[in-house]
């Protein structure tokens, strides 16, 4: 079954290591503008998102490329930019309809999630355990025991149950 | 060579408005290594006793350390270092957030503003750009309008800002600078120089990367501290309460021993405490997010709203255990709708929560003792007690927009208020060296005392405390002090104090230059000097401070600076002292019932250490000397103020230096 990165924004905390352990692995050099995840926060409504690739079943950012830099890799289920092939015309950016391609302006070429070969980085470090390698199937099963979960607390809140 | 060092400085003439960028010299790097240590040493240099707080040539310096913006899990903070406004002595501060590391990546470790304005400025800094901008469209805003505005206006929603509110600008002695909305450089008044200089905000976007000297040995290092905040870790038990409550959980605690400051410092003990202002009826009535610093293992971060009443919808990150105490315990109010709000009409004003609470405290004792009447304070009722508080609240308010009489007044914080009022008024302005005391008390906490007494910068409890005694980490204590280990954890029990505290203020002054949170150094004490040495050895290539003699000159030629800057103010030894309700007067009630200070045990342990002359608390020649501070004795011997052969008190009592053992 697929994996993908599932963001449980209720405990991210905006504190962004995500960023910083994948452009370490990605890029060897602490730089967040060079992650491949990256969080956005609405401050005054202290609101923390990570965005990353979702691994499209129609990936936008493969279909538009005119260089074919991007391909799938099976083995790993991850879109991944062939940094030999990519030409920089940020077509894939513009395409992606979650915002999770970036750039790497030093080297010219596009940046993308590739799930870390199957260990993604940014799940092992992250210290609010807050993003999950998971199946994709599973995940709105979780999120249906999570609702769950949450009407039970209310009903004993309440006196209830 | 490659390190974690951005390289870089950026110094800003705001009366010329002119712009410089230069290298960072290596003596700064080698000598003082980043944060508070270059800052002193920038102090120095560049002003002298002459100098005013609020005048064009006092420096106001923005500094990181080597450890930001790196994968290190709690590389988060900035610190910026001044003269006090409020203290009129060396004053640094730090915040937590995203400032920090935003500014290493746009290539710079640290900001020298110089000078002052003609007209509201702020300094935008994207990358290689600089620009001195108009804020005239920004005066009198509050801190969340100005970070809003200036995000549309660049277009960037990712810009990380430090900013004054409407109490920096208007010159309250104790404003702060807020960043990223509610982190706050909160203590001893460094908004206000901010605001004297016409400076609105510092506004920084970085897309620059950097990168370990050592980054096989920093990645290694790494999978050891990240484990640390994993429930394989030591401190386990405290980071997860840290993750669950934050610093709420030092009211209970507190209160427990006694030493939660309640009706102004009068005692440590609030009736209570633990059913209405502590960590579960907190997380219960107005928990509503976990946030964190930049890339922290701890994770100490929350925010608050209010659910009811008059202030619903009261939307503000914290309160820490500091806003706590000084908005409830301090007034005898158990109502925390009221804290809640007065930590959002000081995070959005932008004032020292700290000073302000025992500001308006100290005022509200005045009042009960007859020394302020309804015709000083504007026609105000003062009263302790949940009732007050509608006051506190509106004082917030007029004291950050200075609005009549009695604001200005307090807006000079308690020490000077206290001046102004005259009579026994200083009997209830509850302040070391002109810094209001924050929520610790020393007499049910004896080391504690010497830390206030001792601190370059006042009252003020991050410079050295020790979380050792005060929260009873035994295991800890006996891996480092061995057979002393019972007296150094009962905290009662002066002896051996001095030494100790010695040790933290060396470890705290690693910490503010490294640059590291306290939250892991002291609470819970997951690093040590080992840990330093190696952090800043693999970050920076200089291996020498792997070896702890070293490390210790590093960390004693900080402590030393400091304390030089201020005894080139005029600083003797009759400032390292306390107040008496902070010592001498028992502790009235709780369970440190009875208990008093006994100082000079402490500070001859700490002379001793220090190598101090007694008789006027100036240095040591050959101490300064041995610490490479050359410089500070040429010009302390100008003044006599360093001394060949100090008397230095002998207390027979043995001490084995952390760098001996």
């Amino acid at each position: 079954m697929k994996k993908i990165l599932v963001i449980d924004e209720e405990k991210c905390t905006g504190c962004r290591m995500c960023e910083v352990v994948c452009s370490w692995w990605h890029e060897q050099e602490f730089n967040p503008a060079l992650a491949r995840i990256q969080i956005v926060s609405d401050k005054s409504e202290s609101f923390d998102w990570a965005v990353v690739c979702q691994q499209c079943e129609k990936a936008m950012c493969q279909e538009t490329c005119p260089a074919g830099a991007i391909y799938f890799n099976a083995e790993f289920n991850a879109y991944v930019v062939d940094e030999k092939k990519c030409i920089g015309c940020k077509m894939c950016i513009s395409s992606c309809p979650v915002g999770a391609m970036g750039f790497n302006p030093e080297k010219g070429v596009s940046i993308k999630c590739d799930l870390c070969e199957g260990d993604p980085k940014c799940v092992k470090y992250c210290p609010a355990g807050a993003i999950e390698f998971i199946e994709s199937e599973k995940v709105s099963l979780k999120k249906k025991y999570n609702v769950l979960q949450k009407f039970v607390q209310e009903l004993e809140s309440a006196g209830g149950k | 060579m490659v390190n974690s060092y951005a390289g870089k400085f950026i110094r800003i003439d705001l009366s010329k408005e002119k712009i410089e960028v230069e290298p960072i010299p290596s003596d700064w790097k080698e000598r003082f290594l980043g944060g508070v240590g270059i800052g002193a040493k920038i102090l120095w240099d560049e002003t002298d006793e002459k100098t005013a707080p609020l005048s064009p040539e006092n420096r106001l310096v923005f500094l990181t350390g080597p450890v930001q913006g790196t994968l290190f899990p709690q590389s988060a903070r900035y610190i910026v270092v001044t003269r006090s406004p409020l203290t009129g002595w060396w004053a640094h501060s730090s915040a937590g957030g995203f400032f920090g590391p935003e500014l290493k990546y746009a290539g710079y470790d640290l900001l020298i503003i110089q000078g002052k304005s003609q007209r509201p400025v702020y300094i935008y800094i994207d990358n290689d750009f600089i620009q001195i901008r108009s804020a005239k469209h920004l005066w009198g805003k509050t801190i969340p309008e100005t970070n809003q505005i200036i995000e549309k206006e660049l277009g960037d929603s990712n810009v990380k800002i430090a900013s004054i509110g409407p109490a920096g600008e208007n010159l309250v002695r104790y404003a702060c600078i807020m960043s990223d909305y509610y982190r706050a450089v909160g203590r001893a008044g460094l908004g206000c120089v901010m605001g004297y200089k016409n400076l609105k905000a510092v506004v920084v976007r970085g897309t620059k990367g950097l990168r370990p000297a050592n980054p096989e040995k920093f990645m290694k290092l790494f999978e050891d501290w990240h484990s640390r905040y994993t429930p394989k870790g030591r401190y386990w038990e405290y980071v997860e309460s840290m993750r669950k409550y934050g610093t709420f959980a030092l009211v209970d605690w507190e209160n427990a021993i006694g030493r939660l400051p309640t009706k102004n410092h009068w005692t440590g003990y609030f009736e209570n405490a633990e059913e209405t202002i502590g960590m579960e009826p907190h997380r219960k009535k107005h928990y509503k997010k976990h946030k964190s610093c930049f890339c922290c293992g701890i994770q100490c971060k929350y925010v608050s709203e209010v659910r009811e009443g008059k202030w619903q919808g009261t939307v503000s990150e914290g309160p820490e255990y500091e806003t706590v105490e000084a908005f409830t315990s301090n007034f005898l109010s158990h109502d925390t709708n009221a804290l809640v709000r007065a930590n959002y009409l000081c995070n959005i004003y932008g004032m020292d929560t700290i000073t302000a609470g025992h500001t308006i405290s100290f005022a509200y004792e005045c009042y009960e003792n007859g020394l302020l009447t309804k015709k000083d304070t504007g026609d105000r009722e003062l009263i302790w007690g949940e009732e007050g508080m509608d006051t506190v609240l509106e004082l917030l308010e007029s004291i950050a927009k200075t609005k009549d009489d009695f604001s200005k007044l307090l807006a000079l914080g308690s020490a000077e208020a206290a001046r102004r009022i005259g009579g026994s008024a200083w009997k209830y302005a509850i302040h070391v060296n002109n810094l209001e005391a924050s929520g610790q008390d020393p007499r049910p906490h004896k080391s504690m005392g010497l830390t206030y007494a001792i601190n370059v910068r006042g009252a003020d409890h991050l410079t050295s405390i020790s979380c050792i005694d005060e929260l009873g980490y035994k295991d800890e204590a006996k891996r480092r002090y061995k057979k002393i280990a019972d007296i150094i954890c009962d905290r009662w029990d002066e002896r051996y104090k001095g030494f100790l505290i010695s040790e933290t203020e060396e470890l705290h002054a690693l910490c503010d230059s490294a640059l590291l949170c306290k939250y892991g150094t002291m609470w819970p004490p997951i690093y040590y000097f080992e840990d330093y040495g190696k952090i800043i050895s693999c970050l920076t290539g200089m291996e020498k401070y792997e070896d702890l003699k070293e490390l210790s000159k590093l960390a004693r030629r900080i402590c030393h600076l400091r304390r030089a800057f201020n005894i080139r103010l005029g600083w003797t030894k009759k400032n390292d002292s306390l107040h008496p309700r902070l010592s001498v007067d028992p502790m009235p009630t709780g369970p440190a019932k009875g208990q008093t200070v006994d100082l000079e045990t402490m500070l001859k342990e700490y002379y001793e250490i220090r190598k101090y002359d007694w008789a006027t608390g100036f240095p040591s020649e050959k101490e300064l000397f041995e610490c490479d501070l050359k410089e500070v004795v040429q010009e302390l011997k100008k003044k006599n103020k360093v001394i060949k052969n100090p008397k230095i008190p002998r207390t027979g009592r043995k001490w084995i230096r952390w760098d001996e053992k």
